[in-house]
């Protein structure tokens, strides 16, 4: 049986730290002297007091930072085995922010063992945040003993998933699988077995395998019923498989059992969007950000009260997401720009100027920000009457529009433009953000519909969001023909022609990779075909990650190429 | 206002006294501490843990202790609780080293338990619950204490078994789980209902065995 590889140490060891006996607590098993950690308090005394402890399990290589900068800093300079994060980092970063921004950037290897230290006021906070949520969570204060048997656990299980991390932070899923394959083979006891079951049915999410991500939770729930993760698993799949009914029941099921488990929440709101019940999705959201208050969720739940033009509640949350996040890693320009948009839409120009000039002191007037800003700014002046101010604004804006604006932007602009009278132009721009398009199509059609209602072009909805989608359809349309019928150079063209007018339109650079895998297998091996390829996959990578399709294409390059 | 400032002063005492005790614990890993420091080391464990749980009781009378669940499997837990506890650590009222384990052989679990193993539990409060009845069980003990868990379909039970004299007529479960000895956290039994209490329903009992005292903390839940 493959266990814990250490034995816990009896009575004897505990007299002997009394009795200065330092031996006893070196562990035999787990080599802590060739661990590496990084200790982040606020507090000295506390930082000095952590870092005493892990020194006396016979760590030597421990770095500490007084706040989340300083923890950054070091985070992208040294890969750290172990991180011991208080909760409470200063008034404007909680712990959980930063670990949601490490998540979210990618800052983390899967090997780094995260654990967050907390006070007992703060911990829900910590325990509820299932998807940013870090290895552990330890409650101070912690006697070394405690943090002792925690780290040795810890290690344990990592040393013993170790193949399967190393596959999983190099992307490669299907080493991942097999590797659990593997393990599961060595027949390890259930608790152990249990965690190579979700770390491969993680990786088969990740390869969108969901016939066999089903039966890998079927041998989960064959070992243990109704346990959170697995249940969670098992409506994400349905949900993947747009079995919407099956989805929602799962999450539902969930929530019955654990009323505080955020995650299924969410799903709930993804799933509602789906069915196109927007009311409900903002309903789920308004729950989840109920049990764990935070930034992101604040954000989502603006969004949503805004398009369902519920201003006042889109207010209070947007609000709420900059207070979250003020001063903070994850403080968004975006926020500002929405919040000022919706004052702006509910009339209150001079609380938007004062937003967005708030928000000019933090941030650089280019890109997105650049435009959006301007457009806004223009919309409140004109509101209030300052015509030419308005139109000084839009020009402004425009300059700082090129081939790379996003949609958001594009459609303040466009907005600005209607209302002052430049339908043309307004028009224009808000097709340019339809055709931006991709995996969030239907979200940016809502916020494009929405601002030519507010401008009293109902009738002309139609027109732009069909004109924004089509001509880069009518490509790939005209693309995907010639490819039929291995006219590979004329789809090629057409491809280029559809990739001119919006770069990263995910229809497009589906229609380019599929292209490049057919000239592959077709005309054989050629370098500078699989080069293209390679580059296409990888966009559509990094725009839609982890998506069904490109996965497909993934593998079928792999075989093609011989990878 | 008074009672916020109570409660940032309390807390702030809190929170030195951890401080104190995570320096008094790395200066007694030097070979050469004096008895004083030891002594010290141990006072001050136990002032911190009478004020935590003092704490926790006071915030179960205001408004209620809200449990953070979360999975906990059983066994680690019971072993992690017993080589990390500090009432393990300190010696018992005989000045001898009690020993205490995990008993493997009295674990059971009825084959209708769906989680069979794990739980869905406050571990930081059980952990206290059980801190409290294992500290109680040391000081009576003759030579060794036994910790194990017994899960049925809807409940689930620890146990704390000690080779002492048992509960006797003069020594009833009350005086027995409040004493003001200086090495009692005291409060134990209200503590010990205070957990049960926060995770729904269930029981608290200690009661004579053939060997000594044993001592019940049962939750109850539907699965």
């Amino acid at each position: 049986m493959i266990g814990r590889l250490n034995t816990k140490s009896d009575i004897s060891d505990l007299e002997a730290i009394l009795n200065g006996n330092k031996k006893a607590i070196e562990n035999e098993y787990i080599q802590f002297g060739k661990l590496s950690a990084l200790v982040i308090d606020d507090i000295s005394a506390m930082r000095h007091a952590i870092s005493s402890q892990l020194q006396a399990m016979g760590m030597n290589l421990i770095n500490t930072a007084s706040d989340a900068e300083g923890a950054l800093k070091r985070i992208e300079s040294n890969s750290y085995d172990l991180i011991l994060c208080d909760y409470n980092l200063n008034r404007a970063s909680s712990g959980q922010h930063f670990l949601e921004y490490l998540r979210l950037e990618k800052l983390l290897s899967a090997k780094t063992i995260f654990v967050m230290v907390t006070a007992e006021a703060e911990y829900a906070y910590v325990a509820n945040a299932a998807e940013f949520g870090p290895d552990d969570y330890i409650l101070k204060p912690c006697p070394e003993k405690k943090l002792r048997s925690r780290l040795e656990r810890l290690f344990d299980r990592r040393t013993f998933l170790m193949p399967v991390i190393n596959a999983i932070d190099t992307l490669q899923y299907e080493l991942a699988v097999s590797e659990c394959d593997s393990l599961i083979a060595k027949q390890p006891d259930e608790r152990w077995l249990m965690h190579v079951l979700r770390l491969k049915a993680e990786a088969q999410l990740a390869l969108h395998d969901t016939e066999n991500v089903l039966h890998t939770y079927a041998q989960a729930v064959s070992i243990r019923d109704a346990v959170p993760w697995v249940a969670m698993g098992i409506a994400r799949t349905h949900f993947l498989l747009k079995d919407l009914p099956a989805a929602e029941q799962s999450a539902k099921d969930i929530i019955a059992k654990n009323p505080n488990y955020v995650a299924a929440y969410e799903l709930l709101a993804q799933i509602k969007l789906g069915q196109k019940d927007h009311e409900g999705a903002l309903h789920m959201l308004h729950a989840s950000s109920k049990i764990l208050p935070s930034a992101k969720r604040f954000r989502s739940l603006s969004e949503s009260a805004f398009l369902l033009g519920r201003l006042d509640e889109a207010k209070q949350y947007a609000e709420s997401a900059i207070r979250l996040s003020s001063g903070s890693m994850v403080e968004r320009s975006d926020d500002y720009l929405s919040l000022a948009q919706i004052q702006t839409d509910l009339g209150d120009h001079r609380s938007a100027i004062l937003t967005l000039e708030k928000s000019a002191r933090k941030y650089e007037e280019t890109g997105v920000y650049g435009v959006a800003k301007n457009a806004i700014l223009a919309q409140a002046y004109f509101d209030s009457g300052d015509m030419d101010k308005a139109r000084k604004l839009i020009g402004s804006a425009q300059r700082l529009v090129t081939d790379k604006t996003e949609s958001s932007a594009l459609t303040a602009l466009g907005k600005v433009a209607i209302k002052t009278g430049d339908l043309i132009l307004g028009f224009k721009l808000l097709t340019r953000a339809v055709q931006s398009g991709g995996k969030d199509k239907e979200h940016i059609a809502r916020h494009v519909t929405k601002a030519m209602k507010d401008c009293g072009q109902n009738d002309k909805i139609d027109d732009v969001i069909d004109a924004g989608q089509r001509r880069i359809l009518d490509l790939v349309e005209e693309a995907t023909k010639a490819m039929r019928v291995a006219q590979f150079t004329l789809a090629f063209q057409k491809v280029l022609e559809a990739l001119a007018i919006h770069d990263e339109n995910i229809e497009a650079l589906l229609a380019a990779a599929q292209l490049h895998l057919l000239w592959l297998k077709q005309d054989g091996m050629d370098k500078v075909v699989a080069e293209r390829a390679k580059d296409y996959l990888a966009t559509l990578d990094r725009l839609v990650p982890k998506n069904e399709k490109v996965m497909g294409f993934y593998r079928f390059f792999n075989e093609l190429t011989g990878v | 206002m008074r009672e916020v400032l109570s409660a940032l002063v309390v807390h702030d005492i809190k929170n030195s006294l951890a401080l104190l005790e995570m320096d008094l614990e790395q200066l007694n890993h030097h070979q050469d501490v004096p008895i004083e420091g030891r002594k010290a080391y141990k006072r001050c464990i136990e002032l911190k843990n009478r004020l935590v749980n003092f704490l926790t009781l006071y915030k179960h009378d205001q408004s209620g202790l809200k449990p953070n669940i979360r999975e906990i499997e059983l066994s680690d837990f019971l072993e992690d609780m017993i080589s990390a506890s500090q009432s393990v650590m300190m010696s018992s009222r005989h000045g001898h080293a009690i020993a205490v384990r995990v008993a493997d052989s009295r674990i059971s679990i009825a084959p209708n338990v769906k989680l069979k193993g794990v739980a869905n539990l406050d571990d930081y409060l059980v952990d206290m619950a059980l801190e409290s009845a294992l500290n109680n069980a040391i000081r009576y003990a003759r030579s060794s204490v036994e910790i194990w868990f017994e899960q049925r379909a809807g409940s689930l039970s620890f146990f704390v078994l000690d080779d002492g004299p048992g509960v006797t007529l003069v020594e009833n479960v009350e005086q027995r789980t409040t004493s003001d000895n200086a090495s009692s956290t005291g409060l134990g039994l209200a503590l010990c209902n205070a957990v049960v209490e926060a995770h729904g329903s269930g029981n608290v009992a200690l009661t004579n065995t053939s060997g000594g005292a044993l001592f019940a903390l049962e939750f109850q839940y539907t699965e």
